[in-house]
């Protein structure tokens, strides 16, 4: 009898110790890598107001190329972006960026249009344009995206960028899963802010 | 009977290996790993995993890959598929033995119906990217199966050791009481699954605020757990009063699931209070939800034992 419940207390504490190791190893294996910076660019938001690569400092940023006018994917992007935007509302640190690919049909007035239409009524989410050169070579050379044929090639996915304006890692910005892993890694990337 | 036979065998280990299951899929929970793949048989296309990044297919976004997540939920359908197949000898062997024996054929079948449907269900959970309802029907119908098949194992067993229960006196029209407490512990572990699913779905709205917090904003739910808990522990008590104090030479089984079962409530209630009041650690989390399971499972034997009395007295 005393043996068996040795045996019981031996079992449990090695599933215990194992369930430990695996819960460990899966809380370390989070890590999210540093892929590169971003270089230097200034464009302009949907308020006339500049923005800079220095807009990136102390901020966790999400990033996609969209143009408002797009059939295909941006409304799936637009719609995750804008879930995300309500999900981190109380959460300062965290800012959104949408960049045009098509800055001639998308001049200022559009893109105010379109943050409003999407419900975006501070200065959280950025929408930014500028010349179709400087945005065609930040994204090829910055972000390392497809950009012939633009505004349709467009790429659809969302960059997580650090507080040091690195880039952390590419989602799926029309997956959902895909977009469950990059709210964690909003939140951890926001945790080593704050600590 | 000197040896037991093959189904008694079979239905012992599908039984281990369903709690084993049920540990190693709530080890999936809390670690977050049930996306770590996230197609369904395959794992990112593979029916091994793949060890490195560029394994991935191309209309798998790589962003999803962690290797660790990826086995951890690999593990669970490897097992769960092991224990199918267990599931499966165990039916085919109550078949050669037990066919005329109606509670023990139609407790096997159900079971081996609702293991290819836990299956499915798994299937549906990747699809829906871990679909709150889902997770808990996923745990369920994990719950009724042990049960079943601890069921169909006592069974077989009074049936090649008829005797006992034979100098067993127990209370008569306890049946109601066994019944309930089943229903209540059922539904204690849903409205605790519904306190998890609620803390995710806070934690979604508030992603980082610290869960100690979002217990508390958590409300009805988590009292009406602990209501649950308290009417579990009286009826339990009140149970063991019966079978062990009121009853003349309970058996061995009776005596010691009764008292296992007390002392079990005693370590959920310490681990519960835990994860309320200090912190919600994974581990206890774990541990918190398979207790449960075997405290289902006690009541099962109890039931059994109890009912192999009374027909004995008849």
């Amino acid at each position: 009898m005393n043996k068996n419940i040795i045996l019981i207390i031996l079992f449990i504490t090695l599933l215990g110790s194992g369930a430990s190791w695996v819960i460990n190893k899966a809380n370390l294996s989070h890590k999210i890598p540093v892929i590169g910076d971003v270089p230097e660019f200034s464009f302009m938001n949907q308020n006339g107001d500049p923005f800079t690569n220095k807009n990136f400092e102390n901020k966790i940023t999400v990033l996609d190329f969209i143009f408002t006018t797009c059939p295909g994917p941006c409304p799936t992007m637009t719609y995750n972006m804008t879930n995300l935007y309500h999900d981190f509302d109380a959460v300062t640190e965290v800012q959104f960026v949408s960049i045009t690919v098509d800055p001639e049909t998308d001049n200022i007035d559009v893109l105010k249009e379109y943050a409003e239409v999407n419900g975006v009524n501070d200065e959280r989410w950025s929408f930014l344009y500028s010349d179709i050169n400087s945005i065609k070579e930040l994204k090829r050379d910055g972000f390392m995206l497809y950009s012939d044929e633009l505004p349709q090639g467009h790429a659809i996915k969302f960059i997580l960028i650090d507080q040091n304006g690195s880039i952390r890692k590419y989602f799926d910005g029309t997956d959902e899963a895909s977009i469950a892993i990059l709210r964690k890694d909003i939140t951890s990337l926001v945790k080593t802010i704050r600590s | 009977m000197l040896l037991m036979n093959l189904f008694r065998t079979f239905a012992y280990l599908s039984t281990g290996m369903t709690y084993l299951l049920i540990f190693i899929g709530g080890l999936v929970r809390v670690s977050g790993a049930g996306m770590g793949c996230p197609d369904w048989p395959k794992c990112f296309g593979r029916w091994i995993p793949p060890t490195n990044i560029n394994q991935l297919p191309d209309y798998i976004d790589p962003s999803k890959f962690n290797i660790v997540l990826a086995w951890i939920e690999y593990s669970n359908r490897l097992f769960g598929a092991l224990v199918g197949v267990t599931i499966t000898l165990t039916m085919i062997f109550m078949f050669k033995y037990y066919r005329s024996i109606d509670r023990i054929k139609y407790a096997v079948v159900l079971a081996f119906f609702l293991t290819l449907f836990e299956g499915w269900l798994g299937a549906v959970l990747v699809q829906t990217v871990l679909n709150p309802v889902t997770i808990t029907l996923h745990l369920f119908f994990a719950l009724i199966i042990v049960m079943l098949l601890i069921y169909a194992t006592q069974e077989a067993y009074y049936i090649d050791n008829p005797d006992s229960e034979k100098n067993s006196m127990y209370p008569k029209a306890m049946g109601k009481y066994f019944t309930f407490l089943a229903i209540i512990l059922l539904v204690e572990v849903i409205l605790g699954t519904e306190i998890r699913g609620g803390l995710e779905m806070i934690r979604k709205e508030n992603p980082i605020v610290d869960s100690k917090f979002l217990l508390r904003m958590l409300g009805p739910f988590k009292y009406m757990h602990t209501f649950l808990g308290l009417l579990i522990t009286v009826i339990s008590s009140f149970l063991w009063y019966q079978l062990v104090k009121k009853s003349s030479s309970p058996s061995w089984i009776v005596v010691q699931s009764s008292t296992v079962i007390l002392f079990l409530i005693l370590v959920q209630i310490i681990s519960g209070e835990i994860l309320v009041f200090l912190k919600v650690i994974p581990l206890i989390q774990l541990f918190h939800l398979w207790i449960a399971s075997w405290i289902l499972g006690l009541v099962s034997v109890q039931y059994s034992a109890w009912k192999n009395s009374q027909t004995f007295n008849e």
